[in-house]
């Protein structure tokens, strides 16, 4: 593999790193509110099919992000509803937003099925930062939306360590009932995160059809990395920064295949290369679960559990 | 907390009416239609002529409940598969994955075997072949769990994709044994041999995997509630650490249960390959049947009894969207079937509440005096629930 091959390929991990950290963010959010959203392929799908729709009609693809973000954030507040207030088994109501959120994006998008979208989002080099070698163009010359993600993980690292906000959250996820006996409005923390994660899944949604896939492709748009996203979360402890660590290395997963093609390996046919980075996920949380346990992994100890203030 | 919203409590019911366990379903389905109605009337089309057309194609014709039983056939093979995992709470999300690898092995076994068999021995062959691959997909989460502790959601959802990948390149990839070498233009599985097809019954094309389907419930049902292996596991699903110092070996109920259930989806692919389409045929299977397993065992609240009508409620749903667009001038989206069995599931969870609580009105008086409790515990809110209110 020559150094061309590499830095193209490590610049495309990057930009298909950014949608798995703007989801693996949205589900990271939610969980720290200790409730479980699986839902996260059905919310980018709902973004992706709204942006598209919406990037075409206006034109512009910072349009198609913002009813992205909208979408998404709407379309979850489903969730929030059902396991904040009717207190859902929060695993099947997450599997149901993604068969309603499959439904809702294929039904709306049967019309621009295989069609490329005009209004993508164009690359931004930052200037001086751009002409570094190799990392200027790894790091500096893709679209606002890599920039963005850098943003919103460094103030979602602030906010949840460094803020009384913050605790509060962090306090709703390990022990509602505490949190409530000091005052804290539990249900009212859990919907705005949760909606809020919701947001920023429908933001890695409407960036893969802005910039990743050349098509819309109905479910394949997504193409289950709202799941690895998902197992992000895990392998990043529940810790905003490392998310984004662990979503470039994904990233680098996803765009494998079509660096060994175009380092002229093909002995491996497409398929078994595509299998990769859903194989490498499974790998990497077998080897997280025996090498570390429960609460040194970090996860919130309230996570799943319904908060019923006159119930144990 | 003022005003008659204030005066609302949620009890828990020991044991829910039956009335309640059958509207709730029932309002779900009306709920998620009228939803649909929305989506209908947005893209411009007339939501009564539209349900009207998918009865039509679905319930209230001859060839409309041949149709629906054919899919419902696989849909309460993966209902049961959902039921008997989600049941005791080990999360088997990847019963479409199951499915794939149950055709793989079912139409491979058929494939190779099959010109030597003849009657129930050829069939048996497919039929233990699928569900012996949709077990086989499965083993890995299951053994993770047990032994390592890792979730089983994630890792059994992420195989559908591994499956999917490995079926394409079966068909579409490469010149492989399951592929049909005669048509070279077009890719598709070869045809299986007709001794390993499951009969039909009668003049219909309902095959002989809706029986299989309707005694794995009754099968199941019994297992669950009539033995002791059923006793232990519902032991291990309610109450863990009962089940531990019971001695109940919870890594074994893990694995058990897992791969009884990959087995019932593997079974579910074995019936689409040797029921419906005589082949391994990628297309056919993408119908989301292993999902769609998922929101049927919820409606049926996991019991493997009530599966079965919900399947068939469900079959025609799903066999609408298709048999839409076999219609002349047909315009409705396929995925108006997706849409409403999510909207049907969606309805369902939050009535879940009404079925596991009872709404009751509290007197105006308690409300009264909870709120003097309240203003004069300020320093401790918590008082204002009661001293049962501990956490």
């Amino acid at each position: 593999m020559n150094e061309t091959v590499l830095v193209l390929t490590l610049a495309a991990a990057v930009s298909a790193g950014t949608p798995l950290a703007l989801a693996a963010l949205g589900a990271l959010l939610s969980e720290r509110a200790g409730v479980l959203n699986l839902g996260i392929e059905g919310i980018m799908l709902v973004g992706a099919v709204t942006a598209f729709l919406a990037a075409d009609a206006s034109g512009s693809p910072l349009v198609g992000l913002a009813a992205g973000v909208l979408a998404g954030a709407a379309f979850t507040s489903i969730h929030a509803f059902l396991s904040v207030t009717m207190r859902a088994n929060q695993i099947v109501s997450g599997l149901a937003l993604v068969i309603f959120g499959t439904g809702i994006a294929t039904f709306l998008g049967q019309s621009i099925e295989g069609r490329p979208l005009a209004a993508r989002l164009p690359r931004t080099s930052i200037v001086g930062l751009a002409d570094l070698p190799v990392l200027g163009r790894v790091l500096f010359s893709q679209d606002v939306v890599v920039y963005g993600t850098w943003v919103v993980i460094v103030l979602a690292a602030l906010y949840l360590t460094r803020t009384r906000t913050g605790l509060a959250l962090r306090s709703v996820g390990e022990s509602p009932a505490t949190a409530d006996a000091v005052g804290i409005r539990v249900a009212a923390m859990r919907y705005a995160h949760v909606i809020i994660g919701g947001g920023f899944a429908g933001a890695g949604g409407a960036y893969v059809i802005l910039a990743r896939v050349p098509a819309w492709a109905q479910a394949g748009t997504t193409n289950g990395i709202g799941w690895i996203a998902i197992a992000l979360v895990v392998f990043a402890s529940w810790r905003p920064l490392r998310a984004l660590a662990g979503a470039y290395l994904f990233g680098a997963a996803l765009r494998a295949n079509f660096a060994l093609q175009a380092a002229g390996i093909t002995a491996i046919p497409a398929e078994f290369l595509a299998m990769l980075p859903y194989v490498l996920t499974i790998v990497v949380l077998m080897v997280l679960s025996a090498t570390d346990t429960r609460s040194r992994l970090g996860a919130p100890a309230a996570l799943g559990a319904p908060f019923v203030r006159d119930e144990r | 907390m003022t005003g008659w919203l204030g005066r609302l409590r949620l009890e828990k019911r020991n044991a829910p009416g039956t009335g309640v366990l059958l509207l709730v379903p029932l309002v779900s389905v009306v709920a998620a239609l009228l939803f649909g109605a929305v989506f209908l009337s947005l893209i411009g089309l007339a939501p009564v002529a539209v349900y009207r057309e998918m009865l039509r194609v679905s319930y209230t014709t001859g060839y409309g409940v041949a149709d629906t039983l054919v899919s419902a056939t696989p849909l309460i093979l993966t209902g049961l598969a959902a039921a008997i995992a989600f049941r005791f709470k080990l999360y088997n999300i990847g019963g479409e994955g199951q499915l794939y690898v149950g055709a793989i092995a079912a139409s491979g076994a058929a494939l190779a075997f099959g010109d030597r068999l003849t009657g129930p021995a050829a069939i048996l062959l497919v039929i233990v072949a699928g569900a012996l691959g949709g077990a086989v997909w499965i083993a890995v989460p299951a053994l993770a769990k047990a032994w390592l502790g890792t979730s089983e959601i994630i890792t059994s959802l992420l195989l559908n994709y591994v499956a999917l990948f490995l079926m394409q390149y079966l068909i579409f990839g490469a010149r492989t044994f399951w592929r049909d070498p005669e048509s070279a233009t077009f890719p598709q599985g070869a045809r299986i041999p007709d001794a390993t097809r499951l009969p039909t019954l009668g003049t219909t094309r309902v095959n002989l995997g809706l029986i299989v389907a309707v005694l794995a419930a009754v099968v199941l049902y019994l297992l669950l509630t009539r033995t002791r292996i059923g006793y232990r596991w519902r032991v291990f699903g309610d109450a863990p650490a009962a089940a531990r110092y019971a001695g109940i070996p919870s890594r074994q109920v893990i694995v058990v249960v897992l791969l009884l259930s990959g087995a019932l989806a593997g079974l579910a692919g074995a019936t689409e390959v040797a029921g419906r389409a005589g082949r391994l045929d990628p297309t056919g299977l993408a119908l989301n049947i292993g999902y769609n397993g998922i929101i049927v065992a919820a409606l049926a609240r996991y019991n493997p009894l009530a599966v079965i009508p919900v399947g068939l409620l469900l079959g025609g749903v799903l066999n609408a969207g298709p048999a839409l667009q076999t219609l002349p001038g047909a315009r409705v989206p396929v995925a108006i079937s997706t849409m409403l069995t999510g909207a049907i599931l969606l309805f369902a969870l939050a009535g879940e509440l009404f079925v596991r609580y009872r709404i009751r009105m509290r007197d105006p008086a308690d409300v009264e005096q909870l709120a003097e409790q309240a203003t004069t515990a300020v320093a401790s809110p918590r008082a204002a629930t009661g001293p049962e209110a501990e956490a």
